[in-house]
């Protein structure tokens, strides 16, 4: 085969995969209960155990799992894998915190809250246009504190320029 | 709504199930999951004009077909209210609480770079350190929220 039907193959198969996880990651988190207010609620009040055994055996053997992959070091469809390790900065802290406001507040996730609705629980797409909403907001801040970042300078236009010429 | 599956499956099965999502992801396909980058790539980045990932858009409509699944064949479904919240809250007060902690959810997921999927589930067995630190701030702050406003409405909620 060509290389561009190589990628268009790789591309096909790769979102049939994220297609397919995305059926059973949602089946099972709608599954769990996860989507039940008082799970969730009860577990924030350190009443009910439930979504920290479940997050921490998922977590559990994720990191088991990863053991093997790193060993064999390849994938699939995505060449040599590569798992994120980024150092900890202060967005993660004042972030994870508005998060945790939201997720204390609300008792769901961004995950969590399509199993809500799934289940009948129809307040929940207040929730998901909040999400969608609050994660535009953070898109515009971000673009109004870093445009000096973002707009190139007159010179680098003038380079450009020249080097296009 | 068939019946044929229980409320809630046991944590030993939902768990490890759901690490095993996280593996296929990463091994199959060398990508790292996450739902809140999911819901950004199919709604925000056309709005903000930049080509959301595909397999992110995908990735979202096997989940809302996954959940649909697992309610077609969990217990009856019934259009209820929002737990507690319901129960204290009237609806002009509800609504606004829903989308302020929706928008809070979504605003700290982008500066933070990830959610409870993203960072939890997915980075944290990476051993990523910035993982570590959203999802400890996550938990810790929420039980904080919720333990406060337990208390201060006398346990009404």
């Amino acid at each position: 085969m060509n290389p561009g039907a190589v990628n268009r193959r790789t591309a096909l198969l790769t979102g049939i995969v994220a297609a397919a996880v995305g059926v059973a990651f949602g089946f099972l988190l709608t599954a769990s209960g996860l989507g039940d207010y008082y799970t969730i609620h009860n577990g924030l009040l350190l009443r009910d155990p439930y979504m920290y055994l479940m997050i921490g055996s998922a977590m559990a053997t994720a990191s088991l799992g990863l053991l093997v992959l790193r060993r064999t070091g390849g994938t699939w469809l995505g060449g040599r894998l590569t798992l994120p390790r980024h150092r900890i900065q202060r967005r993660h802290l004042y972030g994870g915190a508005v998060f945790g406001i939201g997720f204390g507040l609300g008792a769901t996730c961004p995950g969590m809250t399509v199993a809500m609705v799934a289940t009948g629980g129809l307040y929940g797409l207040l929730v998901l246009a909040g999400l969608l909403l609050g994660l535009w907001l953070r898109g515009r801040v971000e673009q109004q504190t870093a445009p000096a970042a973002a707009e190139p300078t007159r010179a680098q236009l003038a380079a450009n320029a020249a080097r296009d010429a | 709504m068939l019946g044929v599956l229980p409320a809630q499956l046991p944590w030993w099965v939902t768990g490890p199930g759901v690490g095993l999502c996280v593996l296929a992801l990463y091994g199959l396909a060398n990508l790292r999951l996450g739902v809140s980058g999911a819901w950004l790539a199919a709604t925000i980045a056309p709005v903000e004009r930049w080509r959301g990932e595909r397999w992110r858009v995908m990735f979202l409509v096997g989940l809302l077909a996954g959940a649909a699944l697992a309610a077609l064949l969990g217990p009856a479904v019934s259009v209820h209210g929002y737990g507690q919240l319901s129960v204290v809250l009237s609806p002009p007060l509800l609504v606004p609480v829903l989308l302020v902690a929706g928008v809070a959810l979504g605003y700290g997921s982008r500066w933070a770079g990830g959610c409870t999927s993203g960072h939890g589930l997915a980075g944290c067995p990476a051993g990523s350190p910035d993982s570590w630190a959203a999802t400890i701030t996550f938990f810790a702050v929420a039980v904080v929220v919720t333990l406060g406003l337990h208390a201060l409405t006398g346990g009404a909620l």
